[in-house]
């Protein structure tokens, strides 16, 4: 018997956060500047719902208005931190390894683990506004050394197939976890299956833009849902140019989810 | 003296990490200094969120950690 969850878009949590008065050394772009956030698991400001999602702690998608607008240089340890870049350019400086100025443009990516110390900042500097998706996760271990991958995702030449970004296939980003992201932009009408690794492994499918049926429910735009105890997952694309992320996790370091179900959720 | 087994916790805003062994002396609390005897208003020394948005993991070290502090 397979388990499910489903997070509507209006049920996550929507920050706004400025770049003036007491967050004005975090966000960046002082004083017109600032950042919107949707979260699907509890992060900062927003505790109302879930608390993740196997290692998975952080879901976001967010964006940055206005140039200069970002996150001012802070630090990390322990967590893996991965942005997908849909919109606009990313501008990251990071202190991993020998250190790095990366900029990313759609399509783009990148995986950051802090380990066992770094810092980073991120920085919208183009005029135009930048849209990426955040995923945080609990590491194998502590204390790694800390590591910054970063790579492509062409949609065009990459339609019409669940393509992996991180994770152990051909090509993907590598992670100190046993974890898959996966995108898949597809058009209506097709039909797709994910088969999950083992039974011990769930997936968080989270719609981007578009429709489409997984399983039996019909998600819209940013519209999620978590399923787990389930050998395949079945995707019927609704709508064109649907744009959906999968991640496919052990479920592990799960003990405060397993908390948060037995008291908010009767089953 | 307890003989419950030490802890670990990651701050949910950043990833530092409290060990209950190794205490964070640079700020005060000795080694094992157990989470509970922390003050409840103490928030993490690298970002300032709250104690209560510390999550209890049970994750090993990488090889070669935790370095000893000098």
């Amino acid at each position: 018997m397979s388990h499910q969850f489903i997070i509507r878009n209006e049920e996550r949590g929507h920050d706004m956060i400025k770049s003036d008065g007491s967050r004005s050394s975090y966000i960046a772009g002082h004083p017109d500047g600032f950042v919107t956030r949707a979260s699907s698991f509890n992060f900062h400001e927003y505790q109302g719902g879930r608390p993740g999602f196997g290692p998975v702690r952080v879901f976001g998608d967010e964006v940055f208005h206005g140039t200069g607008c970002g996150y001012n240089m802070h630090p990390h340890h322990n967590f893996v931190i991965c942005a997908f870049v849909f919109a606009g350019e990313l501008t990251h400086i990071n202190t991993a390894g020998g250190g790095t100025v990366d900029r990313l443009a759609a399509g783009d990516y990148y995986v950051f683990s802090a380990g066992s110390g770094g810092k980073h900042s991120e920085l919208s500097v183009t005029p135009e506004d930048m849209h990426a998706i955040y995923l945080w996760l609990l590491p194998k271990q502590l204390y790694l050394p800390p590591s910054y991958h970063r790579a492509h995702f062409d949609f065009r030449t990459r339609r019409n197939a669940i393509v992996q970004l991180v994770g152990d296939g051909d090509g993907a980003l590598p992670v100190d976890q046993d974890l898959r992201v996966s995108r898949l932009i597809a058009d209506s009408g097709k039909s797709f299956a994910y088969p999950l690794r083992s039974v011990s492994h769930g997936v968080y499918v989270f719609v981007r833009e578009g429709s489409v049926r997984c399983d039996t429910t019909v998600l819209n735009a940013r519209d999620s849902t978590g399923i787990w105890n389930a050998s395949t997952v079945d995707f019927e694309i609704l709508e064109d140019d649907t744009d959906v992320i999968v991640v496919e996790t052990l479920m592990i370091d799960d003990t405060i989810q397993q908390k948060w179900e037995h008291d908010h959720v009767h089953h | 003296m307890s003989t419950e087994p030490f802890k670990r916790l990651m701050c949910l805003g950043c990833g530092f990490s409290y060990d209950e062994a190794l205490g964070l002396p640079e700020h005060g609390l000795a080694p094992g200094t157990r989470w509970e005897d922390i003050p409840d208003d103490w928030v993490c020394p690298d970002c300032g969120t709250p104690k209560h948005m510390f999550e209890m993991v049970v994750i090993g070290y990488a090889y070669g950690q935790p370095q000893p502090s000098l």
